[in-house]
């Protein structure tokens, strides 16, 4: 049994035309580094939402750990979760906020102390415990809300887009820090972000979500080698759209231009001499003087 | 460019004067109690009266009332709507607005016509007339000073939750395991400081000085004490206006230190 089961869940919010989220099944399992990846718009958030319980699902069942979370409200969840604009609390210092969820929890002082020091450590910010956010980058202050939000040691961590705001030198090295600490702490993740290279290089699996639906989801090499829909081939990677012939689906003849390729894999549902599209990835085309076998 | 500049510097000037010359003039005649040079003596005539102290003080005790009442309800109201029906605060805003449609003559004489005499509700009567012992009229006098203190209140705090993205923070505590009380006492609060203060001192400005509602409830007052005095006494009275604008500017002072104090950079990083 997975750790975390979203069936068909769906989502409309009033006075919507279209579901923000519908159809929407996937288990997660113990441990999995899951990314949501899609245009904006298409419920990333909302879902990410759903199983935080700051939305309520219209329809379908969101399980944790056996257990069906939608009556419990969000601050019985035990789930951490990152935001894309941080969200530190302006009036504590670092330490006060890594250990507010402690605080909340009625931990006893000295406990706190010893678990924010460890927090600390592990974002390696262990001089500016006395800071204030303001104090801090950009990139300091998600390092914090990443630490407070582990702290309280969630069952789940959810993270909504927490590079996004982030110049690209940082986001590169927090996106492997983000990593080295899931994978070091074994925590269950959700990793929602409409940057393909962040979810192809972070996640065990990438979940591509396209107008409230799931496109593919699978692990990022097959994403990216096998997308199952154009959307998918489109959405992830770069690629050039090509009209050929289909000449042979059994050995994946092709021919472009009347010269015949080898797709290298055998064309299901396409017949002889029909016109398909095939989608190609710069990198992946070899040249030889001597025929042209793919 | 130049001749805009000079318009400016005139205008500005001729503001200044329009404002501190009558408040001057006041200070100059509230020296001249003793004939032919300038002293304290109207001070001190107006201290010595022990009703000034009283009133001062009664109006002090109501003015701290309105401001625990005022921010008891326009806090979590303000709070309220902006996380979950923004939409609405059009309609807030109106509301708190009413004071400044409706003269204060006209709220009182409702109050008193209302709650004077025994509240019923389809004749089961609910409590009784609010009139009729002086603690209840001051729970009805503050009551009232609340609805003057809105516009003032209501705009102070709505105006500091809209400097924090209040809807973000609320989430990262509540899935951080706070409740409603413990995410508006540590942390909402903390970061309206500024605003409340400032909310505070304005509705304390107001309270102090007001006159008509004190004295169709006929309460001892601070404003119907002045305006009584002003009646069959010429320098006390300026002396108490120079007293209340000292006051009022030592408040102003204060928001202004407290703001300063509390200027911190972003407020929960980029968007
Ligand atoms: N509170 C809301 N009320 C109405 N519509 C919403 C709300 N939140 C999101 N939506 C809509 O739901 C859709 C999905 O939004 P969202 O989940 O935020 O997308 P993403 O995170 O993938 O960019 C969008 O069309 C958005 O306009
Ligand atoms: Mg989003």
């Amino acid at each position: 049994m997975a750790f975390l089961e979203l069936t068909n869940v769906r989502k409309v919010f009033p006075n919507a035309q279209t579901p923000a989220v519908e159809d929407f099944n996937l288990n997660v399992n113990a441990g999995e580094f899951v990314s949501f990846l899609g245009p904006s718009g298409c419920g990333k958030t909302t879902t990410l939402r759903m199983i935080a319980g700051f939305e309520t699902a219209t329809s379908g069942s969101i399980v944790m750990d056996g257990r069906d979370i939608t009556p419990i409200r969000p601050n019985q969840r035990n789930i951490g979760m990152v935001f894309q604009s941080y969200a530190l609390f302006p009036n504590m210092n670092v330490a006060d906020n890594i250990g507010f969820g402690l605080k909340v929890g009625g931990k006893s002082k000295p406990e706190i102390k010893e678990r924010v020091g460890e927090m600390l450590a592990l974002i390696k910010l262990e001089e500016l415990g006395n800071r204030y956010p303001y104090q801090l980058s950009g990139g300091q202050q998600q390092r914090v809300a990443l630490a407070r939000a582990i702290a309280i040691r969630p069952q789940l961590l959810l993270l909504d887009e927490p590079l996004s705001a982030l110049d690209a030198k940082i986001r590169l090295s927090l996106r492997n820090e983000i990593r080295s600490i899931q994978r070091q702490l074994g925590i269950t993740t959700v990793y929602v972000t409409h940057d393909q290279e962040e979810a192809l290089s972070l996640s065990d699996r990438v979940v591509v979500m396209n107008r409230g639906l799931i496109e593919q989801v699978g692990p990022p090499f097959e994403i990216y080698n096998f997308p199952t829909t154009e959307f998918v081939a489109s959405f992830v990677g770069t690629l050039n759209l090509l009209k050929v012939k289909v000449i042979d689906p059994a050995t994946g003849a092709i021919q472009v231009d009347g010269q015949t390729f080898f797709t290298g894999r055998p064309l299901v549902n396409h017949a002889a001499g029909e016109t398909a599209q095939i989608a190609l990835r710069p990198g992946i085309v070899q040249s030889r003087q001597h025929g042209a076998r793919r | 460019m130049r001749k805009v500049a000079w318009v400016a510097w005139i205008i500005y000037i001729f503001g200044i004067l329009y404002f501190v010359l009558p408040l001057f003039g006041t200070f100059i005649f509230s020296l001249q109690k003793s004939r032919g040079v300038l002293s304290l003596s109207a001070y001190q005539s107006a201290f010595a009266d022990p009703k000034f102290l009283e009133t001062f003080l009664f109006s002090n005790v109501m003015a701290v009332c309105t401001i625990i009442v005022s921010l008891l309800l326009v806090v979590p109201t303000a709070y309220w709507v902006q996380l979950r029906v923004p939409s609405w605060r059009p309609a807030v805003e109106f509301v708190t607005l009413l004071p400044f449609v409706i003269p204060a003559i006209v709220l009182v004489f409702g109050l008193i016509k209302t709650f004077g005499r025994p509240v019923t509700i389809f004749g089961v009567p609910v409590f009784p007339a609010l009139t009729t012992s002086a603690l209840s009229t001051d729970f009805l006098l503050v009551m009232a000073y609340v609805v003057l203190s809105l516009p003032y209140m209501y705009r102070a705090v709505d105006n500091g939750l809209r400097a924090m993205d209040v809807r973000v923070l609320t989430e990262a505590a509540q899935s951080l395991g706070a409740g409603w009380g413990t995410i508006l006492w540590r942390i909402i609060i903390p970061n309206l400081r500024s605003a409340l203060l400032s909310g505070a001192l304005l509705t304390f400005a107001i309270v102090v000085g007001e006159l008509t509602i004190a004295t169709f409830l006929a309460r001892p007052a601070f404003g119907p004490y002045l305006a009584l005095l002003g009646n069959h006494k010429a320098y006390e009275p300026a002396a108490l206006t120079i007293i209340s604008f000292a006051l009022t500017w030592l408040a102003m002072g204060l928001i202004d230190l407290v703001t300063r104090g509390s200027k911190r950079g972003p407020l929960t990083g980029a968007h």
